[in-house]
């Protein structure tokens, strides 16, 4: 009599997909699809591990521009009742009070820009101290004493002061004890940079310089976690008023700097997303041929009395064994990959030292489980279907087969993904659409390769016959195939091409020997005696530009209420009011370098005599986003008070300005004939190596009334971050392609198993070696060349598209990836299809014959 | 032990509906050996899969062990293959990731018998390759693996054993041995042996020889040399009147 037992039945299913799952992973039987899922956990956890590292340190040095993670800016003093609720959110408080404002010393007097500090400012960055005139500043972690006062070097100069000396401003006086470099959001502007006056917090009553009529400019600072960050500005939102503040994060550092953060962030978003759809091919391939390697097993487990829920079972708990291993191995591959190259960067990227974040986690294992478990479904569900008849006739397959169903699941998986990982549908569906549109393509391509191949495959049967007879004959699967391969070279292409514009683009921004100091103040008679002195230390100046400040009158007959707005040009400017009450004014003949005339006509052509313009009016040459934010456009009349004359000026054409560009910008620029009648002092800028520093002194002491400004400081902070941004962008070029290219490993590996038969058959018929090898490769020559080639054509439409939706830079054509990718696509497709095809045809015919079995 | 009724099967073509087999009846007895003898395309393997339940008749009956196969689905079906029917294949059919060992429990562990392993052990043994119970299927010859398979098929002890071609990829020797295993296994344990088979020799074995041809199965007198057929049930079926071959 025979026993049963319904313990034993029930635990079945798991103890045979263990014993399965045991011993294929032994065999390697498991090894491409384990490998894929490993691929994809330790991608994504590498990836956006390193990324989220390397924003940290990024956004922390950003956060020193502003000096804070959050600012609140204001133009009425902040409610104290808002910095102790922000304590309630456990963020860290400072206060800033800046005004314009005299100071009076040794009989002298100069504009100063006055910054009074709480003890915790600043709460990003260092205040830098310099121990003597013009000398690079070092940090610490003081702020002024009360009573102190720690002043520019340029103040030092224009008031004849030394340390200990006493300065009055207002009110107060105070003892100068400390030289001054830099504080974080001190700002940078050539412009209107009076030389700054740090005081501490609790002397600004005292200075009376606040009082009413002054404009005051009051800045609250706060760092602390994000969340309790967002928390806090949603409680406080509802008290703001946008006109009198302003709440400024990182994120809205519209700087070079800011730039090159946020668009290196929506790179790493980008790669880490084609890491993903690499990684999801990579699954989607491995679970076809596991599914199909499986059909045997199944048929007999159904013959042999296993009813479809235990089959089902059987294999979900060994994708999900599968699923685990693959996990944990791919996390422990990821965190090490990412240490390995933090390590290996040390010296030129800066990363965070905080080395475990949970996000980068939770999306990898995430990510690894819904491409387990998405792009298994359908191969499984195929599987599940095997009738047990196939134990007799070989040939049948499963009955579930939906193609449609599998690549609508596929595709919504992969937008799924995309979407949760960036929560950005734009950068998703850009990404998408392109992928669809490659798909169709692609589509249409083996239909068109498949009628070549009736024409180029006909004549007597060898090698290069065989290879279009199989391209034709295995015309579904060679779809699916080019397919896969087209759009991992294609994601492959995007990265490259991205990286490559990215970094081009940041490096032109400031290219070696961009001018690291301004000359301001220059007097007409101090013009060619500088010009010449500077040559003759060999120095090259940018050109000196003529400046004039001119006060706005009127713009055509509308009245512009200066009276009213006091706002200065280097503040805000969001209406006609907002440019302030001056501009700076140049004139030439001669279009500066980084300008670009976009509508109108330049100055060159014109003359009086030819003017077309009305008596005693000249034309002006406007920037492009200065004319938007002002409502001033082409023919518009501008009429400005340049000393106590009036000049009026219409606007003939307009300008985009580079603004990256270390030289003075403009955003008016007239006639020369307009201003024939005034005089202009001149500004400039130069490059002076950083070994001849040192010479600066002696440079400048036959100009002891020129303003000199040092961007040194700041132009080396941009270029390191830039070439910190590059560096970790090159790691993760080279991860994606190394992640692409163990996909195409994959593909060729899985397509090859499908050959397998086939070869042996041919073998066995007594085919040479030569002429086999010969075929695989002619046929993974022809398939990688179209897949490069179609890859091409999709990655011009996908990076048009992110680049002028996303990340807002030029787009070009890449016309020399349209020969690289179709011949890169051809040597290594067809290289992996011929060591693929090696490995096989190594073996005896007896061999190749049983594993068929 | 099986009893068939106006078994039909039609297959759809390019060219239209294409009946495979005719109206087939007969019955086998409990422990009886019949061997299907006929031509490549004669339609036995589908009478095989039909019989053992693999597939479903366009129409007809099939009782086996007094189950009606015909009206069970494919969950019946295979809860009643896997309690009561043993297969053996031509190409062996073992789980190539399974060591002999555990293929060989496979069927065992599908119903949840106790200790499939010690039952497995003993059948392995019975067939003569215990000291191959750690390998995989593919690091063994023709003649083991089919061995394996059938220590595989006797392991739940099976009422009605379906033999498809067993000897079909084997070399003489060890043809001869898996076929005298077989007969031997299949006399011990009584089981109802249907065997699928276009070796003459091999048919010779079994107490009923049935040939089919072009979808007809009519039964071979053990004195008739060539095939020919014998109306003897014909009588008993007014069902089957019109047909021209039924058994």
């Amino acid at each position: 009599m025979i026993s049963m037992s319904s313990v034993r039945a029930k635990n079945m299913p798991r103890q045979l997909a263990w014993r399965l799952f045991k011993h294929e992973a032994k065999r390697g039987e498991l090894s491409i699809i384990l490998f894929a899922i490993i691929l994809s956990v330790a991608a994504v956890l590498s990836l956006s591990l390193f990324s989220e590292r390397l924003q940290g340190a990024l956004t922390d040095r950003s956060a020193e521009f502003i000096a804070a993670d959050r600012q609140l800016s204001a133009r009425n003093p902040i409610d104290p009742a808002w910095i102790t609720q922000a304590q309630t959110f456990s963020l860290a408080t400072a206060e800033q009070v800046s005004t314009r404002s005299m100071a009076f010393a040794n009989d002298e007097l100069a504009l100063v820009d006055l910054r009074a500090v709480s003890d915790t400012y600043p709460l990003k960055g260092n205040i830098k101290l310099a121990p003597e005139l013009f000398a690079t500043g070092a940090a610490t972690t003081q702020i002024p004493k009360r009573g102190e006062a720690w002043i520019d070097s340029r103040l030092f100069q224009l008031l004849g002061l030394v340390i200990g000396d006493n300065i009055e401003l207002g009110d107060a006086t105070f003892t100068v004890t400390q030289i001054l470099s830099e504080i974080p959001d001190g700002g940078f502007s050539v412009f209107n940079a009076d030389p700054m006056v740090l005081i501490n917090h609790q002397d600004i009553a005292a200075t009376n310089v606040t009082g009413p009529g002054s404009r005051v400019n009051y800045k609250a600072y706060f760092t602390g976690e994000n969340s309790d960050l967002d928390d806090y500005f949603d409680a406080l939102s509802p008290q703001l008023d946008r006109q009198i503040h302003r709440w400024l994060s990182v994120q809205d550092d519209t700087s070079p700097i800011g730039e090159s953060v946020a668009r290196a962030e929506q790179f790493f978003l980008l790669a880490s997303l084609l890491a993903i759809v690499l990684a999801a091919v990579a699954i989607g391939v491995a679970a076809q041929r596991y599914a199909q390697r499986h059909f045997d097993p199944v048929a007999i487990m159904k013959t042999l009395g296993a009813s479809t829920n235990t089959i089902r079972k059987v294999y979900l708990y060994q994708i999900s064994f599968i699923a685990i291993l693959g996990i944990m191995l791919g996390a422990v591959v990821g965190f090490v990959l990412q240490q390995i190259v933090v390590s290996a960067l040390a010296d030129t990227v800066e990363v965070s030292l905080q080395v475990w974040y949970w996000r980068p986690m939770l999306i990898a294992i995430f990510t690894g489980s819904v491409c387990a478990l998405l792009f298994c479904l359908y191969p499984l569900l195929g599987l599940f279907s095997i009738p047990p008849l196939r134990v007799l006739r070989r040939d049948i397959s499963a009955t579930f087969s939906s193609r449609g169903g599998q690549y609508i699941t596929a595709g919504g998986a992969i937008l799924l993904l995309m979407w949760v990982y960036s929560q950005n549908l734009k950068i998703s569906l850009i990404l998408f659409v392109s992928g669809l549109i490659l798909v169709g393509l692609l589509l249409g391509a083996t239909f068109g390769l498949i009628a070549l191949g009736r024409v180029l495959g006909k004549g007597r049967m060898g090698a290069w016959q065989l290879a279009w007879a199989r391209i034709k004959r295995r015309s579904l699967d060679n779809s699916v195939q080019l397919i896969s391969f087209a759009l991992t070279i294609m994601l492959l292409l995007v990265v490259l091409v991205m990286r490559n514009d990215i970094v081009q683009q940041w490096r032109d921004q400031l290219p070696q020997g961009t001018a690291n100091y301004f000359l301001a103040n220059v007097t007409q008679e101090q013009r060619p005696k500088l010009v010449e002195h500077f040559a003759k230390n060999g120095i090259d100046t940018d050109g000196l530009y003529p400046v004039s400040r001119g006060r706005f009158v009127k713009v055509n007959d509308e009245l512009i209420r200066t009276d009213i707005s006091k706002e200065d040009e280097d503040t805000t400017n969001e209406t006609r009011r907002g440019l302030g009450r001056e501009a700076n004014l140049t004139w030439d003949t001669v279009l500066q370098s980084g300008n670009e005339i976009i509508a109108g006509q330049w100055h060159d052509q014109w003359t009086p005599q030819n003017s077309t313009l009305p008596e005693g009016v000249f034309p002006v040459s406007i920037e492009e986003r200065v004319g938007e934010r002002m409502r001033i456009g082409m023919g518009d009349e501008l009429t400005f008070n340049i000393g106590s004359e009036i000049v009026t000026v219409q606007v003939t054409s307009v300008r985009t300005v580079n603004w990256q560009t270390m030289q003075p910008n403009f955003f008016f620029v007239l006639h020369p004939e307009a201003m024939s009648q005034f005089r202009a002092s001149y500004i400039t800028s130069f490059y002076l190596p950083p070994e001849r520093k040192p010479e600066l002194t002696k440079l400048m002491a036959p100009f002891a009334s020129v303003t000199m400004f040092d961007v040194d400081a700041r132009i080396n902070q941009v270029r390191s971050i830039i070439d910190q941004v590059s560096a970790a962008i090159e790691f993760i070029l080279v991860l994606v392609l190394v992640a692409g290219s163990l996909v195409l490993v994959a593909q060729v590996q899985a397509s090859m198993d499908e050959r397998q038969r086939e070869l042996a058959i041919l073998r066995t018929l007594g085919a040479k070696g030569m002429m086999i090898r010969l075929s695989v490769i002619y046929e993974f020559l022809i398939i990688g060349s179209v897949a490069g080639f179609m890859a091409a054509l999709a990655n011009e439409v996908s990076l048009y598209l992110l680049q002028t939706n996303v990340f807002q830079m030029q787009s070009s054509l890449h016309l020399e990836y349209w020969v690289i990718a179709p011949v890169t696509g051809a040597v290594v497709v067809g290289l992996l299809g011929a060591a693929s095809c090696w490995r096989l045809l190594s073996m005896n015919t007896q061999v190749l014959l049983r594993k068929m079995l | 032990m099986i009893k068939t009724k106006d078994l039909i099967k039609t297959v759809s073509t390019s060219e239209g509906e294409l009946q495979i087999l005719q109206p087939v009846n007969f019955s086998v007895e409990a422990g009886e050996s019949i061997a299907i003898i006929g031509a490549s395309g004669s339609g036995k393997s589908t009478l095989l899969g039909l019989l053992a339940g693999l597939d479903t008749a366009t129409s007809g009956e099939i009782w086996l062990d007094g189950a009606p196969l015909h009206d069970l689905d494919e969950e019946a079906r295979a809860q009643l293959r896997g309690e009561k029917v043993g297969f053996i294949f031509q190409s062996f059919m073992l789980v190539p990731s399974l060591t002999a060992l555990e293929n060989i429990m496979l069927p065992a562990e599908i119903i949840g018998l106790d200790n499939p392993k010690a039952r497995a052990l003993e059948v392995l043994k019975q067939v003569g390759v215990e000291h191959r119970a750690g390998h995989y299927p593919n690091q063994l010859s023709g003649g083991e693996q089919q061995r394996v398979a059938i220590a595989r098929a006797f392991i739940t002890s099976p009422k009605i054993l379906f033999a498809d071609e067993p000897t079909g990829n084997l070399d003489a020797h060890n043809s001869h041995n898996v076929e005298s295993l077989l007969f031997d296994l299949n006399k011990q344990s009584n089981t109802t042996l249907i065997l699928v088979t276009h070796d003459p020799e091999l048919a010779k074995k079994c107490d009923r020889q049935l040939a089919m041809t072009a979808g007809e199965l009519v039964e071979v007198t053990p004195n008739q040399d060539n095939l020919g057929s014998s109306k003897t049930e014909h009588q008993n079926n007014p069902a089957s009147h019109d047909q021209e071959a039924s058994v």
